[in-house]
């Protein structure tokens, strides 16, 4: 019990962090940040239900005023913002992606991959693209056509969190609790 | 842990939070409803109001927090250029400032123990779902020393790393961070374990 | 402070992840000072989880008077405190108050009592500018000793040392050595430096997951350097 409490503070913070970090360069030179890579780790990583509730914890730090989002972004301005999809996507993203590695016993990178794909996109989309259109007044396919500039960056991300979680896999097998 | 809360202190801060959450959730609500430019302008200019009366360093902050919505702006406004509908845009524009600005007013006059006891009590509905308020209490503050820890352990990871490197680590960093995450976890859940913390 | 709870483990052994890493180990413990020393490895560690009760052993038993470590946690508290070897691995509050006062709230002490333990604590300690004072912000020295009291503020018979004085300067290392001589408690000190477990009553030398030697201190910490130095001046060592 103590084990689930404390992996999902440390992923919450693990989220923090890594919207800390400067932003990463792509070889490309575009910058991207880390922290919906976070997203998806936590339900790689962690499954699930941990997933989503580390996700959760760290959204309700932001929520009582920690600046945590990257860009030192927080408060409730940014439920309030056109962003408030994304952020209302975001466990929900962690969930699907985890419950995706716990149930297709593909390899790990694979269903990583896919899981990352499925969540940390499909799913984040689907929330943040009406977050917008509702905050900015525009219709769906004009919001959607806005959300595609991000694609390129979060289809690097999720190979990048299957990378990452293969490499856990490895390290760490007994940690990988999506697989345990 | 550096909070939004403004260090700056203003009458607002010595209203409940309770209170000023449930007003934001109506104005919030009622600003969706809210149609034309005109009584949108009129209720940024509300807000604004509201913000001023911190005086100009309280001000300072709460616009500096509404600089993260410039890129929208700055595409909606171009969107409605192009369509020919300034009104429109204007509307939106105002809405959408209005509302983050009202929440940020929020915010920055609440203490985070307050923010952290209103989040306790509204979550105290799941208490029965395994999510008693002690618990939820020691997940924040677990979240809250951690960042800390974290952020020095990619310091030194980063640094490790630019010992032995001429390039920047980047997305590489973010394996071993992982990793010392899920170590930290199992330490932590030790010491948990070691001062009877199975709340 | 009550005598310690005698320690008894009856051919207890370990086995993580499919390897085994402590084999059927039989030790009474009784001495107020004792001192677990082998080399990385060696298994101490995964000894001082299985006194501690964080782990349950493979097959066999660990007692603590007539409690199992492992499957009493509650009655553990106030007769076995851990100062782990990292203080950030133990430290989980952001602040020292919230931190001193975690294990006194689990024991089922009410908060205004806890609250008046930890002023009256720091204050004896002359560190009341603590209170508020984020546990990021102070060295690893003092974030060891912060962990030390919150250990010591529970009370407990017998406190498991995992490498006290890693990390530690000089004077920190001489200043914590005296506190810990100091306390009436019985200490366990798990170490790989024959020095931080020289002033022991008695000496337990862990090598690959079984005992070595046991016995007092001088003996067998010559025996035990003797060794280190002659496994240190092997070239090419399989095993570094």
């Amino acid at each position: 019990m103590e084990k689930n409490l404390t992996h999902i503070a440390l992923f919450a913070a693990l989220i923090a962090v890594l919207g800390l970090v400067p932003k990463i360069d792509l070889a490309a030179g575009v910058p991207i940040t880390a922290q919906s890579m976070g997203i998806m780790l936590c339900g790689t990583v962690l499954g699930a239900k941990r997933g989503a509730l580390a996700v959760l914890l760290f959204l309700a730090l932001v929520a009582i005023g920690l600046p945590l989002l990257s860009g030192g972004r927080g408060g409730l301005g940014v439920f309030a913002g056109p962003s408030v999809g994304y952020l209302i996507g975001f466990p929900i993203a962690a969930f699907v992606a985890g419950l995706i590695v716990e149930r297709w016993q593909a390899s790990i990178g694979v269903s990583a991959f896919v899981g990352a794909v499925v969540g940390g996109i499909v799913v984040l989309y689907a929330f943040g693209i009406p977050g917008m259109a509702l905050v900015m007044q525009k219709s769906l396919p004009e919001a959607t056509t806005l959300a595609t500039a991000f694609l390129p960056g979060d289809l690097i991300k999720s190979v990048l969190a299957a990378l990452i979680t293969q490499g856990i896999a490895r390290m760490r097998p007994e940690a990988l609790l999506s697989r345990t | 842990m550096l909070t939004l809360t403004s260090e700056v202190p203003i009458w607002a801060h010595r209203l409940p939070a309770g209170v000023k959450l449930a007003v934001l959730a109506v104005v919030t609500m009622a600003l969706f409803r809210l149609q034309g430019p005109l009584p949108m302008a009129m209720a940024f200019a509300a807000v604004a109001a509201l913000t001023l009366t911190g005086g100009p360093r309280f001000a300072r902050q709460a616009a500096a927090m509404l600089r993260p919505l410039w890129p929208f702006v700055v595409l909606v406004g171009a969107w409605h250029l192009i369509t020919r509908d300034l009104a429109g845009g204007a509307e939106v524009i105002l809405r959408m400032a209005t509302a983050v600005a009202a929440a940020n007013f929020v915010t920055m006059t609440t203490r985070l123990s307050d923010m952290q006891r209103v989040l306790e009590w509204l979550c105290r509905p799941l208490a029965p779902l395994g999510l008693p308020p002690a618990r939820m209490a020691l997940a924040l503050a677990l979240v809250i020393r951690f960042i800390p820890v974290l952020s020095d352990r990619a310091g030194q990871i980063a640094a490790a790393w630019r010992a032995r490197s001429p390039r920047r680590p980047g997305w590489r960093m973010v394996a071993p961070l992982t990793a010392a995450a899920l170590d930290d976890a199992t330490h932590v859940a030790d010491a948990l374990r070691a001062r009877g913390g199975s709340v | 402070m009550p005598q310690a709870d005698t320690i008894t483990l009856t051919e207890a052994s370990v086995t993580l992840a499919g390897r085994p890493v402590l084999h059927s180990l039989s030790l009474t413990l009784t001495e107020a000072r004792i001192g677990i020393v082998g080399r990385n490895g060696s298994g101490k560690t995964t000894l001082m989880r299985l006194l501690a009760g964080l782990i349950a052993p493979t097959s066999g038993t660990v007692r603590l008077g007539d409690i199992d470590p492992a499957k009493d946690r509650k009655a553990m508290l106030s007769r076995l405190g851990i100062l782990f070897q990292n203080p950030d691995h133990q430290i989980l509050f952001p602040t020292v108050a919230e931190e001193l006062s975690f294990g006194l709230r689990q024991m089922g002490l009410p908060a205004p009592e806890v609250a008046a333990r930890v002023r009256a604590t720091l204050a004896a300690e002359g560190r009341e500018h603590w209170h508020d004072a984020p546990c990021h912000h102070l060295s690893q020295g003092q974030r060891q000793y912060l962990c030390l009291l919150a250990v010591l503020m529970m009370e407990p018979q017998t406190i498991l040392l995992d490498e006290p004085f890693a990390g530690l300067d000089l004077p920190t290392q001489a200043r914590l050595a005296r506190r810990l001589a100091a306390l009436p408690q019985r200490l366990i000190t798990i170490s790989h430096d024959p020095e931080a477990v020289a002033a022991c009553d008695r000496v337990i030398w862990l090598e690959a997951g079984r005992i070595r030697q046991d016995g007092p201190a001088d003996t067998l910490l010559a025996a035990f350097r003797t060794a280190m130095t002659d496994l240190g001046a092997q070239d090419a060592d399989a095993d570094l």
